[in-house]
Formats: structure tokens, C-alpha cells, sequence
């Protein structure tokens, strides 16, 4: 071969492998390229075996020039394959893609009622505060439902609750408990004083339905009986109860009230934790909100279960967990709480669980 | 001293007697007076109407009257346009009605709140001067205080009660009403006789007698403030039993004294299998637990809740007897409930009447008789029997501090109990305080120290918290619940809560019958005549509800007690779920719907958050299960049923 020939020829190889090479938009592509430009039939690798038949002076610059092109080749061959794997990288990432503004996949778990969820937070403060938690049966009988209680037989307040009874032969005496407070006596029955329960727990009025009517419904009792229990020790627990739940800065104050278990006896109201006392629907413009009625453990109740009311005191206060519930969630129909229906269910989830 | 409707209602309220509503039940009457009809004549575009020309002091207007009570010289109530009624909105306007111009309107008694008649037009007494305001001519701006209360006072079921709380609380002197009554010269002792047969059912009773009584309709003024309070106005006679009942606390009952035999009073116990009918026109069969008022022959009203029929005040009564009595209130208590008969009396003599207001109230009621129907009332009471003598109760002013965790002294103790009317002596180391018949609740020293902080303030209890000497403690089974419920949960389901009642197809549903069930006694409804003995019947209602609702799919669970014939009822707690319908709502996954596999698996969470891993399936466990698409669970034993309904 004529060295003017073989070094056009490298430049022509030049010029067209590095054509190729830019022209190929896949790794596959850029190998046949390869093959074609620098392989063993490329018109480079002919210059290359032709190196020895040239005059040692040619085959200097030829070679030279042939190790040149196939240097320049072999860059732009390895930059062209770093771009191609750049994109073939990118492309399988864009194939990838997911759009992230959707919506996140979640676990779907249920949830508590929201009476569950209410009861465990009444009853972790207390338990916080050394009471234990005592429960017992639904079905209970006069003398823990009402004459224990200091509400013996032609009592009006008897007539006040409308009691549900059973009819079971041989046991006139069986009844649905109408409050937590039969567990007081239970409670006490079971072992000597201090004693510090909270009792929560499903109770029965025999009232048709309506918004703010359950045949069923809920409470949560409190009872401590020590030497020296006062009525300020009733408040001040019922203040440490009413902030741990509504907030700290809730204030708590009592009306004088009426349980036959109980003397004195008293209403509490707490500070309306929405509008902070200034009035608005949740407490119906007065700035305070009903909650529960308590009071000191009446002496004839203490007699009962054979403790000496001289040397004992004790306190007592009684809460409906509906109504606790409705006004911390602002539920307007107490038929909400036992239809089962899940749309109302579904608010609650991840509450308390 | 001023004191508006609103701060009093506060005032009672902190004091106990708490004030439920402040009504004001004339609200908005304004521009109504009375006006003197001239010409009433006939409407000429309808036989039921007529146009009354009338005059209310500046000349004769005509309205267009739906009634025709009314006749010339009448005097009547009259709304001019622009006069304003009780619960409308808008003023009167002039009108025209059936081709007549009406310039406003005439009122009857019920368009004013006087009382429910709506019969006709209110006929004003005639000594009302035309133009004179309707609404202060009769009273009609007074606000009612509703009040809650307890069973324990029933001294304030009265409006001179509410009066002497609010003195109390305010450290001011009360009186209560006096009653000078005019007697004639007939002496009442010879003109009837009382004797009491059981002096501990009834301890007191206090007759009055009034001859010459014109029975008929009593002053608007009372008439409207009767209504306001709920009664329905009756006749002089009794709206005025009615009327010192609600002013003084004490239920009185009129006897026309020509149908008492003898005429005398005898109170005794019934006899067993006795019969009277009632003025509700029943008869009633009593028990000789039964109190009866009679005269010398036979039974005239049962004591304390209802009269007898016969014996009652009527149009052609011209004399009457007046009871005024105490009777034992658990016995009233009793034959009220046994009956079903709850009347004003009954409500007030089972929680306890002062004994010592007998003779009062009965003056009262005399003095308004004769007001209200002319008559003579004759000289003194018949009685027999006596208020009985005032408890003594004790009180110690260092056990109320104890107590209350008040400060008290002698002197705190006592001025606190003087200002509820109570007198106080001092002996050693104790107070000891007469109780008033009216207040029947104070019987022990704890009743005496809840008093003192009442006059002093339930304010003034401070705030501290007893040394509990324990750890507070959560027993196992409501851990064990915890644990479950929250194993629930993380398989998705939400949980419920059913009523604890049952019907006959919740018992057949599970295959079982009414010896299954316990039985309620008096049941809200016959589907809730059973207490449960399963939670699937409240999880299907549940469910059923859901689906009524248009929801698409729902997975509940429920813990709760179960109730089963046993020693002598068994309460079994349990948990039970079901799932229905749509499980996923087809983004991201395909849609599908829950089977028996997503009960399994519930299982299967709640297996494991338990530590249960000997676990196996049985056969389908039959009613009410699919039957095939349901098997037992079994660990060691049975522990549950796993199933798919086909249709809920």
C-alpha cells in the first residue's frame, strides 16, 4: 500500500468512525460501530497489517498515525459509551417513574369506638394516680343497686331511674344495674379500707332511644374511702381529673346536688374547654359544662359494708362516659355510639389504638 | 333588694336548686287592651263570622270575629293593628277578610296565655276601664323559673319554699304568706267531724268548711298564672286548692260537703279487696296497705293521691269541705307506684308535706275560696292528730371540718344552720339543731354539715388530694381486652357497640330458644324482651344498618357480656366480628369483596397478639353459618366460629 494512500485512508477511518460512533444511540449500536471501525476488517486494522510491507521511514509515520486514529477512536468510543449508558440508565429510570403527588398507600387499620377510647383515657389518669380498676356483673341485685346505696324500698328515687328488671323465677331481686355505683359496695365488700377504685362500665335505664336517651349507656365510678378523706380531697381530685383530660388551664367548680349515696353531694362543672369559659354552644353560653355528679360516701353506705363511718371517710363521684365522649368530640346524638355505623366508626381510627 | 330573673336563677342554682329554664311565657304581648263592645252584627259574607264594632276609649273600630261569645257591653280584649301577640313574630296589620275591613283582632284566652281555652272570646270582668293595658290589667309579664328538684327537698316545690331558700342565701327575714281569713259564726267543729283511724299514716289532718260558695270561673289573673305553671284552670274551688298548693307546698282537696255522709271524716286503712273509682272515673282494687279518706259510710278519695268520684266539688256545690293533711310519704310512695297514679299530691306527699303548714295552708285556701266565691268560711278547723314534734339533730363542728376540709367553728356551725331557719342549742363539745317540718331530709349530722357548706358556698372548698398509698392497678382481664381490641383493630375491623338486648328472631337466628334467654320483666319493646346471648345478632343489625346506608362495606368487631341461664344468670364475656361487603375499594388494589378468608385472618392477628398457636379448623358449626363457607376454630377446645354469610 502507498503510505499517501494508507494515511488517507486513517483519516477517512477517523472521519467515519467517528461518525459512527456519534451516529449510534445504543450500546449495541456503538459495538457493531466498533466492530465496523476498528475491527478486524476494518479498513484501520488493513492499514495496520499492511505497517510491514512499507519502507521503515513510511511505516514510522504511518504507524505513528495509525496508533494516533485508533487513540482518538478509542476516546471518543469511550466517551460516546459513557454517554449511551447514561441515557440507557435514564431511560430505564423514566420507565420507572412513579408519580409521587398520588394519593400514599397505607395499612388500613380499624379503630376503637370512641367510648373505648374515652374510658382507657379516664382510666389511665386514675390509674396514674393509684386507683385500681375494679368491674363487675350487669346484672345485679337490689340490695347493690339501690337499698345498700341508702335507697331502700319507697324511695322516690327509686321511681326516678327507671330501673329494668329480669324476670327470672325464683329471684325477684334481679335487675340491670342503673349505675357504676353498685360497684362501690362490691368494692368495698371486697377488702378492708384505703380503699382507691374507679369502676367503668356498661349501665341500663329502661328509656326509649332519642338523642339524648340510651337504654344503654356507659359510666365510669370513682370511690375512695381512707381515714381522713374530705370534701376538698373530692375536688382537688376532680381538678387534677378535669386538667389531665381537658387541659391545663381548666378550672372545675361544684353546685350542691342530691344522690342519696352521697352527703354532701354535689354536681361538678368543669371550665367549657372550647370557648374557655366565654360561652359558646358546647356549654350553651354559660361558660361551664356539666359533668358529673359526686359527693362524700354517705355513712349509711359505709355501714353497709361494715366500715366505721367514725373512723372512715370516703368520697364518691359518678360520670357518664357518653356524655364525657359527645363533648370531647362533639357528638350531637347518643344513638350515634351504638348503630355500628362505620363512616361515624372510621373518625376514631388511630385514636387511642 | 333587686335581683333580675337571670341572677336569681344563678343564685338557686349555686344553692341546689337548680333553675333548668328561664321562661318567659308572655313574651311579646304588647298593645292589647280592653276595649267595650258596642254592636256585634252579621258578617254578610259568611255564616261563621261576624263584625264586632267595639271601643277602647277612642271611638268605635270594627273587627271581623271568628266567634260570637261576646255581646254589647261586654268588655274584651282587644288587638289593634300593630299590637303584638305571645310567640308571633310580626305585629297585627289591618286586614280585610271577606270583603270586611278588620281593624285588628279580639283575643281569646289561649291567643293570650291566660289559659288554654280557645273556645271563644275572653270575656274581661266588667271593672276594667277601656284602654286599659290588657297584659298588666291581668298580669301578664311574670317570668317562670323552672326548676330541677331533688327528691330530697321537697320544700322547695313551692313558690314560698323557692322564697325562703332565696332569703336564706341572702340573709334576709322571710314570712310566709299570711292568711287572715274572715270566719263567720258557725263554729266548722259543728258542722263536720274528723277522726283519724292511723295516726302514723297520717299524722295530721286539718279541715276547713266554706258554705255559700258560688262555684264558677276565678280571676284571670289566677287563671293566667296557673297556666304559666303548668295546671289547667278548673273552677274557684279548685284552682284555689290548686293555687295554695303551688304557693305553700300543700296539697288541699275539696269535698262538697252535701255528698260526705254525717258529714265527718274518718282516715283508715282500706280494706283488702276495697274498691273506689277514682275521679279519673277507674276502679281501683286496693290493698289494705292503701290509705282512704271516707266519710261515715264509704270511701271518698284515696289519701294523698286522688280524690273519689261523687264526693268532688261540682257547678251545683254551695259547700264546701277542705282537707288539708299530712300523711307518711313512703306509704303514699307505695300506693302511687302500685296504681300508676302520679298526680301533683301523690308527687309531693311521697317525698314529705310540712306537717306544720297543714293549718296554714288550709286559712290559705279557705280565705281565697271566700275571696273568689263569696261564701262564709266557718269559725276554726276541725283536726285531729298533731304535727308531729321537730327532730333534734347533732352536729359537731370539728367532725364537719373533717369532713369538708373547711375550717369550722361553734359559731360558723351555727350561724350557717340559723340562716336555713333551723334553731341551734350548744351542749358539750356538740351543736344540736330542731329541724323544721319542712325540711324532712335533715336527719343526721352528715345532712347538717352538707347545709353548712351550702349557706357558706360549695366556693369556698379548697382543693387538695388524698395520699393514696398504692399503686394503681388494671386487673387481667381488662389487660387481656385491651390486648384484643387492639389485635382487631390492627386486622382492620372497627369496633362497635350493641345494646345487650335480644327478640324471639335474634334467639331463633342462633337455633336457640326462649329458655336460652333470660327474660326482662318490662322490656322496652317486645324485640328487646331477652338480654343477649350472642354478639352476632347486634353485628348483623349492624352491618344491616350500614348497608341501608348506602355504605358499601363495613368490618366490625364487638367485646362484650353475653347472659345465660345460670346460678341464677351466667355473664360470659365475648368478642365476635363480621365483615360484608366491598373490602377494598379497587385503588390501589383491584376491588374485591370480604369472605371467610378475612374472618380467618382476623383470627389469625388475634391468635397472634395472644401468643395462640395450636390453632386448627373443625367442621362448619352449623346455624347460622354458611354451610360451606364456615368452620370452627378450634384451640385445645372450641373457641370460635368463622363463617360467610351469604346475605345479611
Amino acid at each position: 500500500m502507498d503510505p499517501r494512500e494508507a494515511l488517507r485512508t486513517l483519516d477517512e477511518a477517523l472521519a467515519r468512525g467517528l461518525e459512527a460512533f456519534a451516529r449510534a444511540t445504543t450500546l449495541e449500536e456503538l459495538e457493531a460501530a466498533q466492530v465496523e471501525v476498528l475491527g478486524r476488517r476494518s479498513p484501520w486494522a488493513g492499514v495496520q497489517r499492511s505497517l510491514g510491507a512499507l519502507p521503515a521511514e513510511d511505516r514510522r509515520v504511518v504507524g505513528r498515525r495509525a496508533n494516533q486514529v485508533k487513540e482518538e477512536l478509542e476516546a471518543a468510543l469511550v466517551a460516546r459509551r459513557a454517554e449511551l449508558e447514561r441515557a440507557a440508565e435514564a431511560a430505564l429510570l423514566e420507565r420507572d417513574r412513579i408519580d409521587v403527588t398520588l394519593p400514599g398507600r397505607r395499612p388500613r387499620p380499624g379503630g376503637l369506638h370512641p367510648l373505648t377510647i374515652v374510658e382507657q383515657e379516664i382510666v389511665d389518669v386514675f390509674t396514674r394516680m393509684g386507683y385500681r380498676v375494679v368491674e363487675g356483673p350487669l346484672v345485679e341485685t337490689d340490695w347493690y343497686n339501690f337499698t345498700a346505696l341508702n335507697i331502700p324500698p319507697d324511695h322516690p328515687a327509686r321511681t326516678e331511674k327507671d330501673t329494668i328488671f329480669l324476670d327470672v323465677p325464683g329471684h325477684p331481686e334481679l335487675l340491670l344495674r342503673t349505675e357504676t355505683s353498685a360497684m362501690q359496695i362490691r368494692a368495698m365488700e371486697r377488702q378492708p379500707p384505703p380503699v382507691y377504685v374507679i369502676a367503668p362500665g356498661r349501665v341500663f335505664r329502661q328509656d326509649t332511644p332519642d338523642a339524648t336517651h340510651s337504654p344503654v349507656f356507659h359510666q365510669v365510678e370513682g370511690l375512695a374511702v381512707d381515714e381522713g378523706i374530705s370534701f376538698s380531697d373530692l375536688k382537688g381530685t376532680l381538678l387534677a381529673f378535669a386538667k389531665a383530660l381537658f387541659g391545663e388551664e381548666t378550672r372545675v367548680r361544684m353546685n350542691p346536688d342530691y344522690f342519696p349515696f352521697v352527703e354532701p353531694g354535689a354536681e361538678l362543672e368543669v371550665s367549657c374547654f372550647l370557648c374557655r369559659g366565654a360561652g359558646c354552644r358546647t356549654c350553651k353560653g354559660t361558660g361551664w359544662i356539666e359533668m358529673l355528679g359526686c359527693g362524700m360516701v354517705h355513712p349509711n353506705v359505709l355501714r353497709n359494708v361494715g366500715y366505721d363511718p367514725e373512723r372512715y371517710t370516703g368520697f364518691a363521684f359518678g360520670m357518664g362516659l357518653e356524655r364525657v365522649t359527645m363533648v370531647r368530640y362533639g357528638i350531637p346524638d347518643l344513638r350515634l355510639f351504638y348503630e355500628g355505623d362505620v363512616r361515624f366508626l372510621e373518625r376514631f381510627t388511630g385514636v387511642g389504638a | 333588694m333587686e335581683l333580675g330573673p337571670d341572677a336569681l336563677a344563678e343564685l338557686l342554682t349555686s344553692k341546689g336548686a337548680k333553675v333548668e329554664a328561664v321562661e318567659r311565657p308572655w313574651e311579646g304581648l304588647r298593645g292589647v287592651v280592653v276595649a267595650r263592645v258596642l254592636e256585634v252584627r252579621d258578617h254578610p259574607g259568611s255564616d261563621r263570622l261576624c263584625v264586632a264594632s267595639v271601643d277602647a276609649g277612642r271611638g268605635p273600630v270594627e273587627v271581623v270575629v271568628g266567634v260570637r261569645n261576646m255581646g254589647p257591653g261586654d268588655l274584651v280584649p282587644y288587638a289593634p293593628p300593630g299590637a303584638r301577640l305571645p310567640g308571633q313574630a310580626e305585629p297585627l296589620g289591618r286586614r280585610e277578610i271577606r270583603g270586611v275591613a278588620s281593624e285588628g283582632m279580639l283575643c281569646s284566652p289561649r291567643e293570650l296565655g291566660v289559659s288554654q281555652d280557645h273556645s271563644g272570646i275572653l270575656v274581661l270582668p266588667p271593672d276594667a276601664p277601656p284602654g286599659t293595658d290588657v297584659a298588666s290589667l291581668l298580669g301578664l309579664d311574670d317570668v317562670v323559673l323552672d326548676l330541677e328538684v331533688k327528691s330530697n327537698r321537697p320544700d322547695l316545690l313551692s313558690v314560698a319554699g323557692v322564697a325562703r331558700e332565696v332569703a336564706a342565701a341572702l340573709a334576709l327575714p322571710f314570712r310566709t304568706p299570711g292568711a287572715v281569713v274572715p270566719e263567720g259564726e258557725e263554729r266548722a267543729a259543728d258542722a263536720a267531724t274528723v277522726e283519724i283511724l292511723d295516726l302514723e299514716r297520717c299524722p295530721r289532718y286539718v279541715a276547713r268548711v266554706i258554705k255559700g260558695v258560688q262555684v264558677g270561673p276565678s280571676p284571670l289573673r289566677v287563671q293566667a298564672r296557673l297556666t304559666a305553671l303548668g295546671q289547667r284552670p278548673i273552677s274557684n274551688v279548685v284552682d284555689a286548692t290548686n293555687y295554695v298548693m303551688l304557693e305553700l307546698g300543700q296539697p288541699l282537696h275539696a269535698f262538697d260537703l252535701a255528698q260526705l255522709k254525717g258529714p265527718g271524716i274518718v282516715v283508715r286503712r282500706a280494706a283488702a279487696g276495697e274498691r273506689l273509682v277514682t275521679l279519673d272515673d277507674v276502679e281501683r282494687e286496693l290493698t289494705d296497705d292503701d290509705l282512704l279518706i271516707c266519710d261515715l259510710e264509704r270511701p271518698v278519695a284515696l289519701a294523698g293521691v286522688i280524690g273519689g268520684k261523687g264526693s268532688e266539688v261540682s257547678e251545683a256545690t254551695r259547700d264546701v269541705l277542705l282537707e288539708s293533711a299530712a300523711f307518711e310519704r313512703r306509704g303514699i310512695a307505695r300506693t302511687s307506684r302500685r296504681l300508676g297514679v302520679a298526680t301533683e299530691a301523690s308527687y309531693r306527699f311521697s317525698r314529705g308535706v310540712d306537717p306544720e303548714g297543714c293549718g296554714r295552708a288550709a286559712d290559705r285556701a279557705a280565705g281565697l275560696i271566700a275571696a273568689w266565691g263569696g261564701g262564709t268560711v266557718l269559725a276554726g278547723w276541725v283536726e285531729a292528730g298533731a304535727a308531729p314534734p321537730r327532730r333534734r339533730v347533732r352536729i359537731r363542728p370539728a367532725r364537719a371540718q373533717a369532713v369538708l376540709g373547711v375550717p369550722q367553728t361553734p359559731t360558723s356551725v351555727r350561724e350557717a344552720l340559723e340562716r336555713i331557719w333551723l334553731r341551734v342549742d350548744e351542749t358539750e363539745g356538740a351543736l344540736v339543731a330542731e329541724v323544721p317540718g319542712f325540711r324532712p331530709d335533715l336527719e343526721l349530722e352528715e345532712d347538717l354539715i352538707e347545709e353548712v357548706i351550702r349557706v357558706q358556698g360549695y366556693d369556698r372548698v379548697g382543693e387538695t388530694l388524698p395520699a393514696v398509698r398504692q399503686a394503681g392497678g388494671i386487673p387481667p382481664e381488662r389487660r387481656l381486652r385491651d390486648r384484643i381490641r387492639r389485635a382487631m383493630v390492627r386486622a382492620g375491623l372497627f369496633e362497635t357497640q350493641a345494646y345487650s338486648f335480644a327478640g324471639p328472631h335474634d334467639l331463633a337466628l342462633l337455633g336457640q330458644g326462649e329458655a336460652d334467654a333470660i327474660r326482662i320483666a318490662n322490656p322496652l319493646s317486645a324485640d328487646q324482651r331477652f338480654l343477649r346471648t350472642s354478639l352476632l345478632p347486634g353485628l348483623l343489625a349492624a352491618l344491616r344498618t350500614n348497608r341501608a346506608r348506602q355504605v358499601r362495606g363495613a368490618a366490625l368487631f364487638e367485646v362484650g357480656r353475653t347472659f345465660h341461664p345460670g346460678e341464677p344468670v351466667r355473664e360470659i364475656e365475648r368478642v365476635a366480628l363480621a365483615l360484608w361487603g366491598e373490602a377494598s375499594r379497587g385503588f390501589p388494589e383491584p376491588p374485591r369483596s370480604f369472605d371467610v378468608l378475612d374472618a380467618k385472618g382476623a383470627l389469625e392477628v388475634l391468635f397472634e397478639a395472644l401468643g395462640i398457636d395450636d390453632h386448627s379448623l373443625g367442621d362448619p358449626p352449623g346455624v347460622p353459618f354458611h354451610p360451606t363457607r364456615s368452620a370452627v376454630v378450634l384451640v385445645g377446645g372450641e373457641v370460635g366460629r368463622a363463617s360467610c354469610r351469604e346475605r345479611v
